[in-house]
Order: C-alpha cells, then structure tokens, then sequence
C-alpha cells in the first residue's frame, strides 16, 4: 500500500516531465541530452527546478532517473539507420556548424556522459559504438557532398 | 580402417571442443576493469542482456545499411565496432552465468534438499552454455555475425532460463526457511 502511494506521485512527475518538457525536443537524442543534463556530475543525483517545485524533490529527482533510463534504451536499440536520422535531426536543432558540431563530437565523444548509471553495459557499449558510426557516416556524407559540389 | 578415421574425427573434435572451452574461460577470465566493477556492483543475482538487443547486435539489418553507402572504411569501422560490442556481449554472458553458478552452488550447500534431476539438468545447460560462448567467441570475426545469431539467441535463451530456475529455488529455499521458522 505504501509502496503504491509511493509510486503515484512519481508517476505524475514523469507523465508532466514527459508533457510538458521533452515534448518540446524535437529529436530522442536531444531528449537524452537534456535528461543527462539534469544530473549533478559529482553527485550523480537529477535536478529539475520545476519538477521539484510542482512535485518532492526526491519525486522529480526520482522521475528524471526513470525516464533517462528509458530515453537510453529506447535509442540504444534504434537501428543504425534511425539513429544517423536522429542524429541528423538533433544537429539541426542546436543550429551548430554541421562540420565543427561533427568534428568536436567525434573527438570528444560527449555522448559518453548521457549514459546512465547501472543500466547493461554491452548495451552502453552497443550505444556509443552506434553513435560512433552515425557521426562517422554523417562525417562521410558531408564530404561526399563537398565532392559533389 | 573406419574405426582409426572415426577415432581421429572423434580425437579432432574432442581438441576443438577442449579449445572452445579453454578460450571461452579466459575470455571471461581476462574481462575489462569495466566489467570487473559491474560485477562486483551486484549483490544479486546479475541481470543479463535484454533479448532485443542480442538480437539486434547479430542482425544484418544495420551492415545492409552500411553496404548500401558503398564506403569500404565504413564497412571496416562498422565490422570492427560490431565485433567488438559481441565479444563483449560473450564475456558478459559468460561471467553472468559463471557468477549464477556459484550463487547456486553457495544456496544448495546450505540447502537441505537437493534434487538431483534438477542439478544435473542446470549443470547441463550450464555446460552447454559454457561451451557455445566459448565457440562464439572463437568463431566472431571469422564467420560473420549474422551466421551466429541462433548460437547467440540460444545462448540467451539458456541464460535466462537458468537465472530463472536459480532464482525459483532460491525463493523456494527462502519460503521453506520461513515456514521452518514459523513452526
């Protein structure tokens, strides 16, 4: 019973966390981005100001957990077809230089820190080995159409 | 003349069987500092790869994608990249399994009733299992991944069964202490 009262109030922050917030990201790997960014580094807790005001800190703090590890494995098993896409989309959506955004991803592998803790971890390398190979594809594409041109 | 070529086939296969294992044991034995710290995270039993993404990593969905792009480096990055995330999906199940086992072996001695079917049909598909990611791991990077996938997928299956069994006789186990302490 207290278990289930438990489980309602983190329900309700992950439904508006999910409405409210990463409705409005365009992409799933935007939305695994932002999610990775509400987690304090050193402290490996999640943070959203609105979340914990609307909700209990530990609430909004449990909720963010849920739907990072979520957001992950939902990418994790897109086909590489579907990530080079998403990819794609997400560099539109930061209105970066595509050749500089490629270059600074492929060097400094930032997608590394979106990982969450405890989740499977042939499945994590499975996710960085895939967006490996989407930038290296988009990488490839950019230069065929430089060719091209 | 049959008899001398049976017994160098069946001597052949013995060594190749031997080999497989012997592989497949340091391979799990020689696991990267990453998987040492996963494993030594879990106080339960360990959860195994979810089923869609071992079917996933030896699918040839995504390498037709890449043939499609016609780049021969890709096709070389991707073959590297892929091979590399199975033999870790190989050393993870091994060392799964490895751990499940002596979980059970510690949970049956201080157990009171030990069935007999039921230990030598997990130390079967405990063998059996052994034996498969040793050749899988062996046979990646040679045979193509995709020619492995029912090796992978009955690798899994037998995981998940296993931890299934374990975890029921553990329950039982735990139930029977109660009803023990009740009484």
């Amino acid at each position: 019973m207290s278990s289930a009262i438990k489980l309602v109030p983190v329900q309700e922050a992950y439904d508006d966390l999910l409405n409210r917030t990463l409705a409005r990201i365009p992409c799933d790997l935007g939305r695994l981005i932002y999610l990775a960014s509400t987690r304090d580094y050193n402290t490996g807790n999640y943070y959203h100001e609105g979340l914990a005001n609307r909700f209990r800190p530990e609430v909004a703090r449990k909720a963010l957990e849920i739907a990072h590890r979520q957001a992950f494995y939902r990418l994790s098993a897109f086909s590489l077809e579907s990530l080079v896409s998403d990819l794609e989309a997400y560099l539109q959506s930061t209105r970066e230089n595509p050749r500089e955004f490629l270059r600074a991803w492929q060097k400094l592998e930032p997608y590394r820190v979106a990982i969450p803790t405890e989740v499977n971890l042939t499945v994590a390398r499975l996710f960085t080995s895939n967006l490996r190979l989407a930038l290296a594809i988009l990488h490839y594409r950019q230069a065929q159409n430089h060719l091209g041109r | 003349m049959i008899g001398t070529t049976t017994a160098l086939i069946g001597a052949a296969v013995l060594l190749v069987l031997i080999l497989v294992w012997v592989r497949g044991q340091s391979a799990s034995r020689h696991l990267p500092a990453v998987m040492d710290e996963w494993l030594t995270g879990q106080d339960d039993l360990p959860e195994a790869c979810p089923p869609e993404f071992v079917s996933q990593i030896f699918s040839s969905r995504d390498f037709e994608f890449i043939s499609r792009l016609e780049s021969v480096d890709l096709k070389r990055l991707f073959l590297r990249e892929r091979n590399a995330v199975a033999l870790l999906w190989v050393q993870q199940t091994a060392a799964t399994i490895r751990r499940i086992m002596r979980h059970h072996l510690e949970a049956s001695r201080l157990s009171a009733d030990i069935k007999f079917a039921m230990e030598a049909r997990i130390l079967l598909q405990y063998a059996q299992l052994r034996l498969i990611c040793g050749a899988l791991f062996l046979l990646i990077g040679l045979a193509g991944l995709e020619r492995l996938r029912w090796m992978a997928l009955r690798a899994d299956k037998l995981t998940q069964r296993i931890g299934n069994v374990l975890r029921e006789f553990e329950s039982g186990a735990r139930s029977r202490e109660m009803d023990g302490v009740q009484s």
